[in-house]
């Protein structure tokens, strides 16, 4: 794997802003899709570029709130839609597709049962959520996001609905033969329709992706960002301070990756940010209790907060910054990859709760980080005691609904259907057809070699057909 | 010294650990490793690239990892570069022509692998953008 990077300390990452500019390759694989015969596409830049000149509508240009606050995709735009995720899941996913087995916890069979489980159960669960704040309701749950740090309203969430539920969850159906290209019509419009609808409300420049923006998610407002610049402090790299701060800023992202079962939804970066002397910076969120979740009762007891916010400054001239990603799965990846000695300042906030007001949230001193981290290594230390006794299948309805409710989580909170979906819709059961899948994964090596292969390839994100019904569901079970 | 394995880099670090390869190959390996209170002994030697299985040895401050399946893409990869715990990933023998596959690897690959570099103390290389390489001392 080589990478086209210019050599040298001098940062660059500014030319890739600029709109001739392809990108950088992060990785030498292509992807082909559906576009079958044509020159296959690369990763980042170049790949957004060339979906774009492929689509056969407008939907991946700017939209307008016209579009979005539309009810209904024409079937070329939910296939350029499909087209697009399959590539971004690619482009994102792909090389964490050769991690193989946890050793602990069964990520891909629990992945596959989420998606399959979101396809079927999303639609009416986001349906009634749009009927009871309406669509510009769901605008406005986006545009929340613009004015919170610690909020689960962010790009992998928000990406999730398509991407995963949509995107995934149909593709594995469809690996698996359950369904048919021209089966959920209509329910993949509803779902495609909610995540536009989020994206939208929290970009407002018309993009509903990062990817779509050369990989920037410039959300926050400038007034309430400014509040949060003015709480940072700087840092000398290699002083016990910097290490404090980078050894918080790590063991607080390894147990929100442990609290949601070694999954993302436990991070949220957003930006990168230009500061006025030229530093960049990200704001990353931290989930670390998400009280939802049984095996997060160490959090409580260890007294931690719902979120950690980490501000992250980097001198992009320290370390030759030639391009920095701030992907729709909410990770940052840059060029040179070690970001860490460049960290010039930092600051770190703390959210009680997912409601807890703005206002609330409070600013934790780097000096007083020492007397935090022992409290994130007990209950890290404890959970891992209690998820490495839970038992196979456990492990994997537990994945399962990591997925599958953190995914729509903050939007049903914001909305307040929440507590409905639970109790109307039975949000925490298991569909019966997903319950009989789980015995299918297993077999001919269906979660670890099939659905993989049909994910990340592109391969298995067959368009809708010409002529397709917008209205169908499935109507037959042959 | 002998460069026995290489594997993709997690990130670019001068750091040079150095220690004996130890194989973890269950959370109570990983318990037991992070108790015995060596943990600073060894150079870690995993099969998965997940992050979770290995969350104790991380916390603790361990000096290497070195995995044989996984990228600077995957979780394990993107906490070993926020604990600046030097990790070389999808490691290969040098003098073996096997590799890991993903979805198609025989365990005798792991097996190999394992055998291989278990019990030797080893130096982890990690200055190259791309390549992570494992030499052998002594």
């Amino acid at each position: 794997m080589s990478i086209e990077m210019t050599p040298g300390l001098r940062s660059t990452y500014k030319q890739r802003y600029e709109p001739v500019d392809d990108g950088l390759r992060f990785q030498e694989l292509v992807f082909e899709g559906n576009f079958v015969g044509q020159e296959p596409m690369r990763d980042g830049i170049l790949g957004d570029k060339v979906q774009k000149q492929r689509a056969k509508s407008k939907v991946l240009e700017k939209v307008t709130k016209d579009d979005v606050l539309a009810d209904q995709f024409t079937l070329d735009e939910l296939n350029d839609l499909n087209n697009y995720l399959a590539w971004n899941i690619w482009d994102v996913l792909v090389m964490r597709a050769t991690e193989g087995v946890s050793g602990m916890i069964p990520r891909q069979e629990y992945e596959i049962l989420a998606f399959m489980h979101q396809f079927y159960r999303w639609p009416e669960i986001l349906r009634m959520t749009t009927d009871e704040v309406g669509s510009q309701g769901i605008l406005d749950i986006g545009a929340s996001a613009r004015r919170e740090i610690g909020t689960k309203v962010n790009a992998v969430h928000d990406w999730s609905i398509g991407a995963v539920g949509f995107g995934m969850g149909r593709c594995g159906l469809l690996a698996l033969e359950a369904i048919g290209p021209d089966d959920y019509i209509e329910e993949s419009n509803e779902l495609l329709k909610f995540m536009q609808r989020i994206e939208f409300g929290k970009r407002q420049d018309g993009y509903i992706l990062n990817s779509q923006d050369r990989y920037r998610c410039q959300i926050h407002e400038p007034d309430f960002l400014q509040g949060i610049i003015d709480q940072i402090e700087d840092l000398e790299p290699e002083s016990p301070r910097h290490n404090s701060f980078t050894r918080f800023n790590a063991a607080a992202e390894l147990l929100s990756f442990l609290d949601h079962m070694d999954c993302r939804l436990g991070l949220g970066d957003t930006g990168p940010y230009e500061l006025p002397n030229g530093n960049l910076l990200i704001l990353r969120d931290l989930f670390v209790n998400e009280p939802i979740f049984h095996w997060s009762d160490v959090c409580d007891d260890a007294k931690l907060p719902h979120a950690y916010t980490v501000a992250i400054v980097i001198d992009p001239e320290k370390m030759g910054l030639q391009e920095i990603r701030v992907n729709d799965i909410s990770t940052t990846f840059t060029r040179p990859k070690n970001y860490i000695p460049a960290i010039v300042g930092g600051a770190v906030f703390a959210r009680e709760k997912h409601d807890t007001p703005m206002s609330e949230v409070r600013t934790i001193a780097i000096d007083d980080l020492g007397a935090e981290l022992p409290r994130i290594q007990d209950a890290t230390l404890k959970m891992y005691r209690k998820v490495s006794r839970m038992c196979r299948r456990d492990l994997i309805w537990a994945g399962q609904y990591v997925y599958y409710v953190d995914m729509i989580l903050p939007y049903l909170r914001k909305a307040g259907t929440y507590e409905k979906a639970c109790n109307e819709y039975q949000l925490w059961e298991i569909d019966q057809r997903v319950s009989n899948y789980y015995y299918d994964i297993n077999k001919r090596g269906f979660a670890q070699e099939v659905v993989p292969q049909k994910i990340f390839s592109g391969q298995g994100y067959l368009p809708f057909g010409e002529g397709a019904d917008l209205r169908r569901s499935k109507y037959r079970w042959l | 010294m002998q460069v026995v394995a290489e594997g993709f880099n997690a990130f670019e670090t001068q750091k040079t650990p150095q220690g004996e390869v130890k194989y973890l190959g269950s959370p109570q390996d990983v318990i037991d490793v992070v108790q015995s209170g060596k943990l600073q002994e060894y150079i870690l030697l995993v099969r998965g690239g997940t992050t979770t299985f290995l969350t104790p040895a991380l916390t603790m401050g361990a000096l290497g990892v070195i995995t044989m399946s996984g990228a600077p893409e995957s979780h394990l990869g993107i906490l070993s570069r926020e604990f600046q715990i030097p990790c070389v990933m999808t490691a290969y023998l040098t003098e073996s022509d096997s590799r890991y596959v993903v979805g198609n690897t025989d365990d005798s690959h792991f097996d190999e692998i394992a055998q291989s570099l278990i019990g030797k103390t080893v130096q982890l290389n990690c200055d190259d953008a791309e390549v992570g390489r494992v030499s052998l001392i002594g």
